[in-house]
């Protein structure tokens, strides 16, 4: 550009940036799906306590997605095993910001009202930093979540780094939470140790999430 | 599949009621077992009434599923679990792997599913001891879960018992349930004809020969992918008819198959009559070279590459006008319009359509000679022209050259390259047509790096494609300095003219020199030591000219004259000196760089070392590098020879290959291919084990890109333990 000439920017930034742009520019294409090593769609939803819930508010720290359908029974096997409660205790207590997800559609299996959102994790010990309600399924779909539960993780510098299912044996027998892998629990293990992700992407197991037809 | 994985007696989570009924038939030991539950009536079946020492007889799970509801196959889709089938049987008897009739498929909004309504018979293969005590009984117990779902989904699980009389080996068996018979037919069969699978970039194409489908192509097709992850479930699948075969094309999944990796699964076909048939598939995905080559793209996706490509291309065009090469070329120019800003819009309207003008001719004309090199069937990557050492060194001349003019020794007539041409002394049009055109020679080392991805998939396109590319290319480059002439609010923008101008323009003279010095050694790489000497010779020779030139140009007419004479001969000795010297000392050179290897971390690379280290299962990494490409420089310097990075290739016990093309390399250009590259930088890394496919790494290197790769490649040979269902 020859009318910068006159201004102090440094040839050998441009250089660099000029590197750095364009080789992303040609792995950035057009896909809407959250994808491994990609920035994570932005979002913001309201939340089961009826305050907005955004991404962007959490730069800086370890978003975990969990969506989640409390009757589905594959969500109940991580729940009443109390698997999925003591992994989002675990990150909580470590500064991971965990947010449980709900996309069912009004009228369909685990749709319900925030109150109520709330009052069963209370039942079943869950410990979210957050329940984001998506009737519409919008942030579901702007996701690819295909089933509950479905996990995706967010690091804090806002690129997707893990997307699939809980652990590595998808069954509704809760005495296989012991002989599986828990990619979420190892993906965050990862993640703390500054290591990159072993596990980014892996088979989501369970039941259809109940989007509106 | 864990079929026969242990059972444990879980309770369920739903607490639903299942019903085992365990109804023993009527006649004592022919008993077939049934179980219920509200959704889906299970039975027990068996391929005769007994069974003898040695048999191989089939068991069969038959489900009736109520209407709307489904179960699933052994690769569920997007949501959903395959019915397992545990097996408790006499000592010594083994059953196989549930062996699958051909699914069909379920929409809910975006989630498929692959999976089974009404009814279906789950087969296996029970082989029955040798040492069987004829007289005895053969107890078989079945403990089947299944998911079932409509829309919502509950687990089951039932427990069906069969207990079949044992005969003596040759005495003749009655016959067993006719359902198996029927499960029987309802299996994917082997497909008739060949078929084959390609992997490319957004698409697997599998290629069907059968003349009688691309005849009548079927009104139904599917390819069920029997693993989770290596297709999308959910995206249509496209078939079309290539002369006489016919090609599906299959959207990759969240995990896609690497190059060689075998694509299973079964293809299923429904006929005119609305008999569906399965076949089943399994085939290596081919280099993705093949299909960039040769796959017949639809129309729909080769726009899509394309418009992103032609987009690519003008945004790369663009940050050419930053490169060092071409940013004095330009500022020149832009010096001169703002110089006569303000005297004749028309006139500086038309200089910048001639710059443009010439920048397009030249793209298109190496565009052009690219297309004939193809059309002639050579191995031709992009930067191809730096491989040849005479053309480096006239790279080298030029950017000398420009640099001498620049710094004032000599000043060309404004009809003639025009750098810095006085718009004053005439219109100069051809001179800023040759603007255009020197720019995009002297843009040309920068492209090699920069525009890898856009010109390697012009490469492999169609020669209006490739022109296509080539043309967004040289917009982008002109398309600042066309703004600036077309938009005198921009002309205004610039400082106001001055004697800075002039020093600024001996400053960027020095660029041009570094530019030199830079090929002078690319030059020396490829041609030897001698190259050096002839390079600097022939640059004193033209400098020599040019001072010549200028001043005698002013002296009076002979004296001119006879300047100008020797400083054409002189000029002409040192290209043609340049051209001789360097092409007998490429004839001379010894080995390129890679003879120096010893002391380094890496070995040379040859098709020979690298087929002998794979052939012993050792992991490889590949740097295939060329002294001309700076991206390729640059990556060596900061992440490849970065001491963790070495550190990490010791530990893991990889072997460091590098493929130098600075010159013209067969064996490279074929593994560049296999990757559809046509150049470099390319990074490959070999897990250990003979078979393994390798990571492609990004183009542009970190420490920590390296080391992250090679961590995944690590554990990676004993592969992440996915429970198969």
């Amino acid at each position: 550009m020859p009318f910068a000439l006159a201004r102090t920017l440094s040839r050998r930034s441009l250089f660099k940036l000029a590197v750095a742009t364009l080789p992303l520019a040609a792995v950035g294409s057009a896909h809407a799906n959250a994808e491994i090593g990609q920035p994570a769609p932005a979002f913001t939803a309201q939340g089961a306590d009826g305050k907005p819930v955004s991404l962007a508010a959490y730069k800086g720290k370890t978003v975990v997605l969990e969506w989640s359908n409390h009757d589905c029974p594959f969500v109940v096997k991580h729940y009443e095993s109390g698997n999925i409660p003591q992994l989002q205790k675990d990150a909580t207590g470590k500064g991971v910001v965990w947010l449980q997800v709900i996309s069912s559609a009004p009228g369909k299996q685990g749709h319900v009202e925030g109150a109520s959102a709330i009052k069963i994790n209370g039942f079943r010990n869950a410990a979210p930093s957050a329940v984001v309600l998506d009737p519409d399924g919008k942030l579901g779909k702007l996701y690819g979540a295909q089933t509950t539960p479905h996990l995706f993780i967010v690091d804090p510098a806002g690129k997707l780094v893990y997307k699939g299912g809980i652990d590595s044996i998808p069954s509704t027998r809760k005495d296989d939470i012991a002989k599986a892998d828990n990619y979420v629990k190892l993906a965050l293990a990862d993640l703390g140790a500054g290591r990159p992700v072993a596990h980014a992407s892996t088979k989501p197991y369970g039941c259809s999430v109940k989007y509106a037809d | 599949m864990t079929a026969m994985r242990p059972f444990s007696f879980a309770s369920f989570a739903s607490g639903l009621t299942v019903l085992a009924l365990g109804l023993a038939a009527n006649t004592g030991f022919a008993a077939s077992s049934r179980a219920s539950t509200p959704q889906v009536e299970a039975e027990l079946v068996a391929s005769a009434a007994a069974i003898r020492p040695g048999d191989e007889i089939q068991l069969g799970v038959r489900q009736k599923i109520i209407p709307h509801w489904h179960t699933y196959w052994v690769n569920p889709g997007d949501s959903g679990l395959a019915t397992q089938i545990g097996w408790t049987l006499p000592e010594g008897a083994r059953a196989g792997d549930i062996q699958w009739p051909t699914p069909g498929r379920f929409k809910l909004g975006p989630v498929v599913n692959y999976g089974y309504e009404n009814e279906v018979t789950l087969l296996a293969t029970v082989k029955a001891p040798a040492d069987l005590q004829a007289g005895g009984r053969f107890p078989v117990k079945a403990t089947v879960d299944w998911l079932v779902c409509q829309e919502t989904c509950i687990p089951q699980q039932v427990e069906l018992e069969l207990t079949l009389p044992v005969q003596a080996a040759g005495s003749s068996v009655g016959p067993g349930s006719p359902l198996i018979e029927q499960a029987r037919t309802s299996l994917p069969i082997e497909s008739p004809w060949p078929i084959e699978a390609r992997a490319g970039k957004d698409a697997i194409t599998l290629r069907i020969a059968a003349a009688a489908l691309a005849a009548h192509p079927p009104g139904e097709l599917w390819f069920y992918a029997d693993q989770w992850g290596k297709t999308a479930h959910d995206a249509p699948q496209p078939v079309t008819v290539v002369g006489n075969a016919i090609e599906i094309r299959i959207k990759p999944g969240d995990e896609p198959l690497k190059d060689a990796e075998t694509l299973s699964g079964v293809l299923s076909i429904r006929d005119g009559n609305g008999r569906v048939q399965g076949y089943r598939v399994a085939t290596p995905v081919s280099a993705a070279a093949g299909a960039i080559a040769a796959a017949p793209q639809t129309a729909e996706s080769a726009d899509l590459g394309v418009g992103m490509a032609v987009l690519l291309a003008l945004a790369g065009g663009l940050i050419l006008n930053l490169m060092p090469c071409v940013f004095p070329v330009l500022s020149i120019k832009a010096l001169s319009v703002l110089r006569h800003a303000g005297h004749d819009r028309a006139q500086v309207r038309l200089q910048g359509l001639a710059y443009t003008a010439g920048v397009l001719s030249s793209f298109a004309a190496l565009g052009a000679v690219l297309i004939a090199l193809k059309a002639g069937g050579a191995q031709v990557g992009w930067g191809f022209q730096f491989q040849s050492p005479p053309f480096v060194l006239a790279v080298a001349y030029l950017m000398f050259t420009v640099g001498l003019s620049l710094s004032g020794v000599f000043t060309l007539g404004s009809s003639a390259a025009g750098i810095g041409t006085s718009l004053a002394d005439k219109p100069g049009y051809a001179g800023s047509f040759f603007t255009g055109v020197l720019a995009t020679v002297v843009a040309t080392p920068c492209t090699a790096p920069f525009m890898g991805a856009a010109l390697g998939f012009a490469l492999g396109q169609s020669a209006p494609v490739l022109l296509a590319v080539f043309l967004s290319l040289g917009l982008g480059l002109a398309l600042p300095y066309l703004l600036l002439c077309f938009w005198p609010a921009l002309q205004r923008a610039l400082p106001r003219p001055g004697v800075w101008m002039e020093r600024v323009k001996q400053a960027l003279a020095f660029p041009m020199y570094a530019a030199a010095v830079w090929l002078v050694w690319v030059l020396a790489q490829q041609a030897g030591p001698n190259a050096i000497a002839i390079a600097l010779g022939g640059m004193l020779a033209i400098a020599f000219a040019a001072w010549l030139y200028d001043s005698s140009r002013n002296a009076h007419v002979f004296a001119r004259h006879g300047g100008t004479g020797v400083a054409l001969l002189t000029l002409v000795a040192a290209l043609g000196g340049g051209y001789a010297g360097v092409q007998s000392s490429v004839a001379n050179a010894a080995a390129p760089a890679t003879a120096t290897a010893g002391k380094h971390a890496w070995e040379p690379y040859s098709k020979a070392r690298f087929d002998e280290l794979r052939a012993a299962g050792k992991p490889v990494f590949v740097n295939f590098t060329a002294a001309w490409c700076i991206t390729c420089l640059a990556n060596e310097k900061v992440a490849l020879s970065d001491a963790s990075v070495t550190d990490a290739f010791r530990q893991a016990g990889i072997t460091y290959l590098k493929g130098d093309w600075t010159n013209q390399d067969p064996q490279i250009s074929a593994h560049l291919a296999e990757f559809g590259r046509s150049g470099v930088p390319l990074y490959l890394l070999y897990p250990a084990g003979a078979g393994s496919a390798p990571q492609v790494l990004p183009q542009l290197l970190t420490p920590s890109t390296v080391l992250s790769a090679i961590a995944a490649a690590g554990p990676a040979t004993a592969s992440p333990k996915l429970a198969k269902e």
